[in-house]
């Protein structure tokens, strides 16, 4: 019986393990396992409930408070007077507004961009190397591609302002600092680093388009683009909804760029939502608004999260069952 | 398999499709490339150097970029004067150490939860992703004011904990996927022959070793790139490369150079693991959606 062990090759195991059964025979399957994967489970759910269910009651504590900081001040009771300032705040609304247009803008560049490179990498002979060389922008740190873009945007040695200028596009001023202009930079950074993220989920996507569909509908006489429109992209539904919803997530979970590069000027015109939550919350040092602003934004994690994990499931099964009610 | 063999016939339409394609793919590489290559280029320069452009509307000038003596004082001014070794030892144990824990605590949750049925896993495996994508400012709110009155605010454990608040979901849920690919029964064999059940699920683990090396890059990277937690949380005792490279912005003067310097010196190693770990990449950005 240890052959069968001594093949997998841990054989030492196995033969102590046989010993361990022999000497105490009454203790095997002595739990049932559901204790003993519980126990297995248990160090990383309580440090992980340490590190955000205890962050979150402090949170909601927070919220109804005024915190103060200085050492000997004890935080006085605000009731819901932090979430009751933020509805005349006009500058929390802006902020969500400003996370939606900056999130749509990124979003739908990406995802054009995205789709078109991968259906044209899509088994062309330098699919490999091409798709190495497009990961390189991701492993950066935001806060690098951050300052190389505005490295690229200065008004004086910048290439980017260069070409722009080149190309009649710009006359002069810095794109930055201009308040049209800023955001369209900072989406750009943005696309940079993240589009080919986009392209290869769809191009994953495209390798499960079933090759006996492209051949009948060719066979029926389709052009390349029906094929795409007809065949190809509704296959590639669930995995586009996966990439939206990811780096729709991603759009405010990371805001290290906009920080370096316009900090949300010029005039707020970059401020988005968790830009404006930095802002209260650590340069301005008002924790108890910040919590409350932080709060609502969790609100909208959580319906995202809700949406993935529908799709986590499984997607392609899920929308495939869809399609054939 | 369906048959390869189709015959394509040669028309207007295609041929122009193919030019514009290979057209937007040459735009596409440059646009990638480009500022990667700025990025290195400049590096290299001295300050007049790389302030160089040709005049406006110029496109021949762009030879510019390259009529330069390459210089290597950025990269020693960083290493000497700016103490960059010691960040770059800051980032490491940081991002390292956050890997750790969350790789070995997430493997043993994420298999317990794969083998087990309980009520409310769904809630719990729910509330693990959601921890996961909280935004990182939302969550630094309570954090920092739970660090400051326990003293970890600007020290490399206070850091590590904080990059386990997304790491450590990130293992336990893409962890999980991998251990539901491996079949219980290889385990139920070796409890046949005697194994107990921690023996089993150690003989399990070679099978998964490889996923579990992928992921561990993966949540150094994620450290590694991080740059809020580090400046709120790291600020002062803890400071790693992406903060120690936001102080080169100085009022009086932006220090171009070296900012280029320390953009190669945190990105090059990364750009190397994410080769490594290649193949499992777009499964661990995606939390385990999709797999190629």
């Amino acid at each position: 019986m240890a052959a069968n062990i001594a093949d997998i090759g841990v054989a030492s195991e196995a033969v102590r393990g046989v010993r361990t059964i022999d000497h105490h025979p009454e203790s095997f399957n002595h739990r049932p396992p559901r204790y003993y994967l519980l126990w297995l489970m248990l160090p990383a759910i309580l440090l992980l409930a340490a590190i955000s269910l205890y962050p979150l009651v402090w949170l909601i504590y927070m919220t109804l408070h005024e915190v103060q900081l200085a050492p000997g001040k004890s935080d006085v009771w605000a009731g819901i007077d932090n979430f009751s300032r933020l509805a005349s705040d006009k500058k929390f609304a802006r902020g969500w507004l400003t996370l939606f247009k900056y999130s749509a803008l990124c979003l739908s560049v990406e995802i054009g961009l995205g789709v078109l490179v991968a259906v044209i990498l899509n088994n062309n002979r330098f699919e490999k190397i091409l798709v190495t060389i497009f990961l390189m922008p991701m492993m950066m740190a935001p806060v690098i591609a951050g300052f190389l873009y505005m490295f690229l945007y200065n008004g004086t040695f910048g290439w980017y302002f260069w070409l722009l200028q080149s190309i009649g596009l710009l006359e002069s001023g810095s794109i930055l600092g201009n308040k049209f202009w800023a955001m369209f930079a900072i989406v750009a950074t943005d696309v940079w680093q993240w589009t080919p993220l986009i392209a290869l989920i769809t191009l994953a996507g495209l390798k499960r388009v079933p090759q006996e569909q492209l051949e009948a509908h060719m066979v029926d006489g389709a052009g390349p683009f029906r094929n795409f429109f007809s065949v190809a992209l509704p296959n590639l539904y669930p995995f586009l909804l996966i990439a939206i919803l990811l780096r729709f997530m991603d759009n405010f979970r990371f805001i290290d760029h906009i920080l370096i590069m316009t900090g949300g000027g010029p005039a707020n015109a970059t401020k988005i939502l968790p830009t404006y939550l930095f802002d209260v919350s650590f340069k301005f040092f008002e924790l108890g608004r910040g919590a409350a602003i932080a709060f609502t934004l969790l609100l909208l994690t959580i319906l995202l999260g809700l949406a993935l994990t529908i799709v986590f499931e499984d997607p392609t099964r899920k929308l495939r069952t869809e399609r054939e009610d | 398999m369906a048959s390869r063999e189709i015959v394509r016939y040669r028309s207007p339409l295609r041929t122009a499709l193919q030019g514009l394609s290979i057209l937007f793919l040459i735009f596409f590489f440059v646009w990638t490339v480009l500022p990667l290559l700025i990025m290195v280029v400049s590096s290299f320069k001295d300050l007049l150097d790389a302030f160089q452009l040709p005049e406006v509307g110029d496109f021949g000038g762009v030879g510019v970029m390259f009529d330069f003596k390459p210089t290597g004082a950025h990269y020693v001014e960083l290493f000497t004067e700016k103490h960059f070794g010691v960040y770059l030892r800051n980032s490491l144990i940081a991002s390292l150490g956050s890997a750790a824990v969350s790789v070995s605590l997430g493997s043993m949750a994420a298999y317990a939860l794969s083998r087990a049925e309980f009520r409310g896993k769904r809630d719990l495996l729910f509330w693990i992703i959601s921890t996961r994508m909280a935004p990182v400012v939302a969550v630094m709110v309570p954090l920092y004011v739970i660090f400051r009155s326990s003293g970890l605010v600007g020290t490399l454990p206070g850091l590590i904990l904080a990059y386990t608040t997304f790491n450590l979901p990130f293992a336990i849920w893409i962890l999980k996927g991998f251990f539901d690919n491996v079949p219980y029964a290889i385990e139920e064999a070796a409890q046949c022959d005697g194994c107990t059940r921690w023996q089993a699920f150690r003989l399990i683990i070679p099978l998964v070793a490889p996923g579990i090396g992928a992921f561990i890059v993966l949540c150094v990277l994620f450290g590694w790139n991080d740059f809020l937690f580090a400046s709120i949380i790291g600020s002062g005792g803890a400071k790693t490369l992406p903060v120690a490279t936001a102080e080169l912005v100085q009022p009086v003067k932006i220090q171009w150079g070296m900012i280029m310097a320390a953009g190669v010196v945190t990105t090059v190693p990364m750009m190397f693991l994410g080769l490594l770990i290649r193949r499992y990449l777009v499964a661990g950005l995606t939390m385990g959606a999709v797999r190629e």
